[in-house]
């Protein structure tokens, strides 16, 4: 036993030293790392994009690091802490803001000033997701925002001959949907303030125009809740929208059984995978009533504490520019944000993919009502003191009035903080 | 003296008992295998018992998407440094604990008290520390925080203390010195304290998912379990491949378990704790 | 033996290098890993610190902010205190497969082996097939529930504040089990037999040797099964953040996943330092008490 344990411990020493010995970068070599969320399914694309950026620009090395959401920040946190955060990073939603926030990020409006044409690649509406303080913190990488789904067959079931225009309109077609435990009218995804255009549609707004104080502890957000809270009693709200996250809504609206479903474009790929019945036929798509939506975009910024600053940038351009987001759009059948590129991914749509472009349509349609994207550095805060207590209510467990006014005081206080 | 009838029925209830609990222990198992190895829609209800079409494609896929002898090499050399460094380290360590000094009691405490401190929260002071020490993205570094862990040294020290004085006195009177006691006397005698060691470090350093997370930056040093969380992320429990792979995860620590747990059967030479 | 004065200084010296030299390497790896981490944590803990900005000393805000304001905090508290209350059933359960396995009945190996299946899933793994048994739709719980009659409606175990957390509870102990049986096996294997059959010779009923013999013998091992049943409150954090994330509401909200997400989530890092120097003392204290439970010296049991 000595023996072997001591050989398992040479072995192993002389595989650390090896390593330890592992020949550094050659000389003269600049290196810049990239960052992505969970994007790893389109391994070939990015490898391929770097192969083409490190071809063009002899001596440079890029690095590729992709991290799913749960890890995606204790690693970035720890990598900013020991100084050494991934130059280009790609975030998803509002953590772009927050990270903004932190002072990891650099501030792209005077790369923006010398390069107004960079500038002018990207949709307005949606570039100005991650404006925090009047800077420019971002671009975008790939955009999305919520849209109504619906499954036609229920609803000619239902007796009801098209989408519903008004938040009335929406609990009342849910419900005459409703069939006991087998079948739901409504689901929302409710991540990242996706629920919120329910709210909006309402005139609830979450906060004050200057983001200072608190705005939606009213007798007419009590109100809306209230109702919210019945729908989701009596089932025809479905409470998955409540609990669940990714998996469990998308994968309900695809088992067929729920009339409507308010998500991202995303969710189309998913639930489609999960549910035989949806066709170009039977998927209805939609705007919720009054046209709101909250996106959920990705975006691409670059770290403060980089070495290589020209260098990512000149990378982070690489990437949206022409030749690699239509290679992006097109494999992945999303929207990069770049006005050129998404025209080209639409038109290309149209011919194979008809269903996918109604979609994606939608994403582009109506971008000056987009809601739930407030540029808080402390969004994830907020949410935390905000979400719980209205899951509370409309789960049933806590009246609105109480829920709302604990909300007020949990978000005041985090509004308080510096 | 009990007769053979109720010895019988005695036997034969302690057989239920058992068949009823492995049975239980099992039904996830059985839930997850037999996921793994169809494509049906797992949401579906009712669902079906029995697999429907089963296939070892998801078993198969794995092999082509990730890099997957080289994440389990890197796998077994961490594994194997850290159990070797733990078996020799703890029982070092829990040996001097069975010693009277002054101050055990304040080493004990010591070490209890590290054991209530959750990784979680050691994160980012772990990962600075290890970068000083130049260790970032190396084998070492990845075993270094589990060279040791306290409730092994625990679980030696329980086993040395069984050890009758009298054997370790003879010991000394002989003339052995302290490390020839460990290894002659109370090493062969704690074979399944030994045998626990091995089985829990191993397992330990196997499934260790966030440390590899943070301080491996180049793909090729990552572990098994974080390459097949890499893989996984983006299917997030559709179909039976993410149950397959925790299976495949699985499969080594149970190996190892096999093959150390002959220890667990009393040795038929308990003459040595006699007088 | 004859001892004069200075051999027997210098024995007790020389004892002591040699228990400091035994000590060290273990002593090392957790200064490095466990104690200057928390320190680090204590330090934070009255400061104001995020990644990036200076640090700024506020003395005990935090733990204010904690005790007056955070009602989350108490949530989880309460809640960690219910699941780390569970372990004494587990380990029960576990002392009694640990005794039907532990002889040469045929297929104890198998047995042990298969109770023991558990414990190396990743916890991740664990938390992603519970979620699934659950889950109302495919979940085989609920399946079996309405195909033996018991309910008509499925029941959302992670869902309801009401079963969310004996749910994740359950879960947890199915896994740590097969764990509690190696440990106890451990040390039901270094009991010697001489004792039970003398004790056999004297005619004591088996109830009684076996809480006069085994349960006193078995101190140590129960006294890290206990310490493990502590842990588990936040080594099962995987479990739990995949399981349910802390909701519905924050009814599975434990203080590690508390600590995890003023940290990681709200960026909020030096008001998890300060949970978690509270989360540490609060398992001092627990661990202090079973430590007196089990005699002092972890459950040591004297030998000749």
């Amino acid at each position: 036993m000595i023996i072997r344990r001591t050989l398992l411990k040479t072995a192993a020493a002389a595989s650390a030293t090896s390593i330890i010995g592992m020949p550094a970068i050659a000389q003269g070599t600049k290196k810049i790392s990239f960052l992505t969320w969970n994007i790893i399914d389109q391994k070939e694309l990015i490898e391929g994009w770097i192969k083409r950026f490190q071809s063009t620009r002899p001596g440079v090395e890029v690095e590729w690091l992709d991290k799913k959401g749960p890890e995606f920040s204790p690693f970035y946190q720890t990598q900013l802490v020991a100084g050494t955060a991934p130059d280009v990073i790609n975030t998803q939603g509002a953590l772009g803001l927050e990270y903004a926030a932190q002072g990891a990020l650099m501030d792209l409006t005077p790369l923006f000033a010398k390069e107004a044409a960079v500038k002018g690649r990207y949709d307005p509406n949606y570039l100005g997701n991650w404006v925090y303080e009047g800077k420019n913190y971002m671009v975008p990488f790939y955009i999305t925002k919520t849209l109504l789904f619906y499954n036609k067959p229920m609803f000619a079931k239902a007796g009801l001959s098209g989408p519903p225009k008004s938040f009335d309109e929406i609990l009342a077609f849910a419900e005459k949907m409703t069939a006991g435990d087998t079948s739901s009218g409504f689901m929302t995804l409710n991540f990242d303030w996706l629920y919120w255009p329910l709210l909006k549609m309402n005139g609830v707004e979450l906060l004050t125009a200057d983001l200072k104080k608190t705005a939606f502890n009213t007798p007419k957000a009590i109100e809306v809740f209230d109702r919210l809270a019945k729908a989701t009693a009596n089932n025809s709200i479905n409470k998955i929208a409540w609990t669940g996250r990714w998996v469990e809504p998308n994968g309900a609206f695809g088992a067929g059984n729920i009339g409507m479903l308010h998500a991202h474009s995303p969710a189309y790929f998913f639930f489609k995978g999960q549910g035989s019945w949806v066709t170009p036929e039977t998927l209805g798509v939609t705007h919720m009533p009054g046209n709101w939506a909250t996106p959920n975009s990705h975006g691409l910024g670059i770290s403060k504490s980089t070495k290589q600053p020209e260098l990512a940038w000149d990378f982070l351009k690489f990437i949206t520019d022409t030749g690699q987001a239509s290679e992006l759009g097109s494999r992945r059948k999303l929207l990069t944000g770049n006005v050129a590129v998404d025209k080209g991914t639409l038109a290309q749509l149209q011919k194979d993919d008809p269903m996918v472009h109604t979609i994606l349509s939608t994403q582009l349609e109506h971008t000056d009502k987009m809601t739930g994207n407030w540029r808080l550095g402390n969004d994830s805060r907020i949410k935390e003191a905000f979400w719980p207590e209205v899951q509370s209510v409309l789960l049933g467990r806590k009246d609105a009035k109480t829920a709302l006014a604990d909300a007020d005081r949990r978000v005041t206080r985090e509004l308080g903080r510096s | 003296m009990a007769s053979k009838g109720t010895q019988a029925s005695w036997l034969g209830l302690r057989h239920l008992t058992l068949m009823v609990i492995a049975f239980l222990m099992l039904v996830p198992f059985y839930w997850v295998i037999k996921t793994a190895i169809t494509n049906e829609n797992i949401y579906a209800y009712p669902p079906n018992l029995l697999p429907q079409n089963p296939h070892l494609f998801n078993f198969v896929d794995v092999w082509y998407l990730i890099p997957f002898p080289r994440y389990l090499l890197n796998s077994i050399i961490v594994s194997a440094i850290a159990v070797a460094g733990n078996v020799v380290f703890n029982a070092m360590a829990g040996y001097a604990l069975t010693r009277q000094f002054a101050g055990r009691n304040v080493v004990l405490a010591l070490f209890l008290s590290c054991m209530l401190i959750p990784f979680q929260a050691t994160i980012i002071p772990a990962y600075l520390i290890t970068a000083k020490l130049g260790l970032l993205n190396t084998y070492f570094g990845l075993a270094l925080p589990m060279l040791s862990t306290i409730i092994c040294i625990f679980v030696f020290k329980a086993a040395f203390e069984a050890v009758p004085r009298s054997l370790i006195d003879a010991a000394r009177l002989d003339g052995l010195s302290e490390w020839r006691i460990i290894m002659r006397v109370l090493m062969p005698l704690s074979k399944p304290a030994v045998a626990t060691n091995v089985i829990l470090t191993f397992i330990w350093s196997w499934n260790n998912f966030l440390w590899p997370l943070l301080i491996t930056r180049d793909p090729l040093m990552q572990t098994l379990p974080l390459g097949l969380a890499r893989f996984l992320s983006y299917m997030e429990d559709t179909t039976g491949a993410l149950y397959a792979f925790a299976v495949m995860v699985l499969a080594p620590s149970i190996l190892v378990f096999l093959m150390a747990q002959k220890e667990f059967i009393r040795g038929l030479t308990s003459g040595a704790t006699k007088g | 033996m004859g001892a004069s004065k200075t051999w027997w200084g210098q024995q007790r010296n020389r004892q002591l290098a040699l228990v400091v030299c035994f000590l060290l390497p273990s002593l090392i790896i957790f200064f490095l890993y466990r104690i200057l981490p928390l320190g680090w944590n204590v330090m934070l803990s009255f400061q104001s610190w995020s990644p990036l900005r200076p640090a700024e000393w506020i003395g005990f805000e935090h733990y204010v902010e904690m005790w007056t304001y955070d009602d989350v905090f108490w949530i989880a508290l309460k809640n960690t205190l219910i699941f780390i209350a569970a372990s004494p059933l587990a380990i029960a359960a576990a002392l009694g497969i640990a005794l039907l396995v532990n002889s040469d009945l045929k297929g104890a190996s198998v047995y042990r082996t298969i109770v023991f299946l558990s414990y190396p899933l990743m916890t991740i793994a664990v938390g992603i097939i519970w979620r699934w048994m659950y889950d109302e739709r495919g979940g085989i719980i609920n399946y079996a529930l309405r195909a033996s009659g018991l309910t008509d409606e499925p029941i959302g175990f992670l869902q309801d504040f009401d079963w969310a957390l004996p749910s994740v509870i359950f879960a947890e102990v199915w896994q740590i089990l097969g764990f509690y049986m190696i440990i106890l096996l451990t040390g039901l294997q270094s009991i010697p037999q001489n004792l039970y059959e003398a004790a056999r010779i004297d005619g004591a009923p088996a109830w009684a040797r076996f809480f006069r013999i085994t349960i006193p013998m078995l101190r140590p091992s129960l006294f890290l099964c206990v310490v493990v049943g502590i842990l588990n409150s936040f080594s099962s954090f995987d479990l739990v953040y995949i399981m349910t994330n802390g909701g519905p509401g924050h009814a599975t909200e434990l203080l590690i996943t508390h600590i995890y997400k003023s940290g990681f989530v709200q960026t909020k890092f030096d008001y998890a330092a300060a949970l978690t120097v509270v989360q540490f003392a609060l398992l001092v204290v627990l661990t202090y008490v079973a430590n007196k439970g089990a005699g002092g010296n972890a459950g040591a049991v004297e030998r000749d």
